[in-house]
């Protein structure tokens, strides 16, 4: 038995140096499905940390006015922190404020020295409202609208919800026309896998005569021509792995600078689930070219 | 040893290459089968190694009743029938070593029993010397030969021989039979499938004769008729 799954592996290795060429083009197509099915996934990845910075930043502003007491301030704060809608409310003191611009600025000595120019603190103080939901974004706006406080300045209501909804507009059809492009390439890898599979046949219909003639059994003469569906699988992953990597490396530092602040690793990501990604694309592609390795053989190995 | 009872096969309606053929050809026995071509010969090869299934009747070989034989015992069949064909078949970028090997391989033969047994059946057929000749580098009766060792490696009690003679000379003609009847001496059934007068008007053997699927002579020493 042993022996026999030896020899069908080296058969199988036979048949894929025999039609080098053709080998090679199954395993390009191979290389393209499953680069383009990691993209997929490399775009959702981004989507779902876009979609989490923004979430992160809902919040509305309430500036308050500078000379405002600290009992007002803290009125109106009870007051917001009873709405149904809020989740919580900070309040920012002028001092905080000055203290976060400074630490935010750090590395900008300009405006640093600009702060010292005007010598008291221009900031005021605010509070920062965080909402229990997105889906509750639009109410809260309204109510805060209602709120005639003396001591509110300024209201910033930027509306992230319609950002949100951009980026998983773009997020799903990027993803859709990954899926497309995956599902072209997956029709294609069979229709190649069953046609290198049915070369290899032809290329070996004399070994096929002989093996059958001598009494090899139809396990032995079929199970190398499914394995080749396998080697082609095992080529193309290790390809798309060894590509894949040094890409995410170059896009890294790209996507650092995009997403400051935000912990978006897509190397980490991608060794960490290595075993999951790759073990299922792995199975799955497998299972096609099994299939289209078996259709072929079933046609064509009665030689 | 085999058995042929009322056995009738057609490939088209209304068009039957076997017409009740009986036979039964005795162990260690060489018959010749003989027939122009298109008249069942082949056919009657086809159905002793199980490629083709036949319509009526029954086929038993070494008490083995064939007839309806599934396609996982075919290999099993197929490895106590030896072949061979006027082409040889013979796989051209293998040695001749490599050629008979292969025959073992495919059957899960190990490594240890090849290298003791293709030497033994390369000595057979007197191809010791050249086993690491490649098929296009010895004569085509040396190539019926490597075909024969081949077809000897896993010991059949039949060895049947589709028109092993039709691409060679006299010469090397006579050398195959020759070497088919050393064969049959040790105790194998030969078959000999041909349409050759002279081998066989010389081998004054069992000579069966085909004529539109039917057998229309039976003779223990016998000539070619047609």
């Amino acid at each position: 038995m042993f022996l026999s799954i030896i020899r069908i592996i080296k058969f199988s290795l036979q048949d894929i140096g025999r039609n080098i060429w053709l080998s090679l083009v199954t395993v390009i197509i191979l290389i393209l499905s499953l680069f383009t099915v990691n993209m997929l996934l490399v775009v959702k990845v981004i989507g779902d940390t876009a979609v989490d910075a923004v979430r992160d930043k809902i919040d509305i502003n309430l500036f308050l006015k500078s000379e405002s007491g600290e009992e007002d301030i803290l009125s109106l704060k009870t007051k917001l922190a009873n709405l149904d809608e809020v989740k919580e409310v900070n309040y920012i003191s002028k001092q905080a404020a000055l203290e976060n611009f400074r630490k935010t600025h750090a590395n900008n000595p300009e405006i640093l020295e600009s702060l010292r120019e005007i010598g008291n603190n221009p900031l005021t103080p605010n509070l920062i409202i965080r909402p229990n939901s997105l889906d509750e974004f639009d109410n809260l706006i309204n109510k805060i609208n209602t709120f005639d406080d003396e001591i509110i300045e300024s209201r910033n209501f930027t509306n992230y919800k319609i950002m949100l909804n951009k980026i998983n507009f773009i997020t799903e059809k990027v993803s859709k026309a990954g899926l497309f492009l995956s599902t072209i390439f997956l029709f294609i890898t069979i229709l190649v896998v069953y046609n290198s599979v049915r070369v290899a046949i032809y290329t070996h219909r004399r070994e096929i005569t002989i093996m059958r003639l001598v009494g090899a059994s139809k396990w032995f003469i079929q199970m190398p021509f499914l394995l080749s569906g396998i080697i082609y699988t095992l080529f193309g992953l290790i390809a798309v792995m060894g590509l894949f990597y040094p890409f995410l490396t170059l896009l890294q530092p790209y996507l650092e600078t995009f997403f400051v602040g935000y912990n978006v690793n897509l190397i980490q990501y991608f060794y960490g689930q290595a075993h999951i990604i790759f073990g299922l694309e792995f199975i799955a592609v497998a299972f096609v070219n099994i299939i289209a390795s078996h259709l072929a053989v079933r046609k064509y190995s009665s030689v | 040893m085999i058995k042929y009872y009322n056995v009738s096969k057609e490939y088209t309606p209304g068009a039957r290459v076997l017409n009740r053929i009986n036979l039964h050809i005795k162990p260690g026995e060489f018959t010749s089968i003989v027939g122009q071509s298109g008249t069942g010969k082949t056919t009657v090869v086809k159905t002793l190694i199980g490629e083709e299934k036949i319509d009526n009747g029954k086929i038993v070989i070494g008490g083995w009743d064939i007839t309806n034989i599934s396609q996982r015992e075919v290999p099993v069949l197929r490895r106590q029938i030896g072949v061979i064909f006027q082409d040889f078949k013979l796989l051209p970028r293998k040695t001749l070593f490599e050629n008979v090997a292969f025959a073992m391989q495919v059957c899960g033969g190990n490594p240890r029993k090849i290298k003791r047994i293709v030497p033994h059946v390369m000595k057979i057929v007197g191809l010791e010397k050249k086993v690491y000749r490649y098929p296009q580098e010895v004569s085509g009766g040396e190539g019926q030969r490597v075909a024969i060792a081949r077809a000897l490696v896993h010991r059949p009690k039949i060895l049947l021989a589709d028109e092993p003679t039709g691409n060679l000379d006299s010469l090397n003609a006579h050398e195959i039979i020759e070497l088919l009847l050393r064969i049959n001496k040790f105790g194998t059934t030969v078959i000999l499938v041909t349409h050759n007068r002279e081998i066989v008007n010389r081998l004054r053997r069992r000579v069966i004769t085909i004529d539109n699927g039917q057998i229309i002579s039976d003779r223990e020493k016998g000539r070619y008729l047609l």
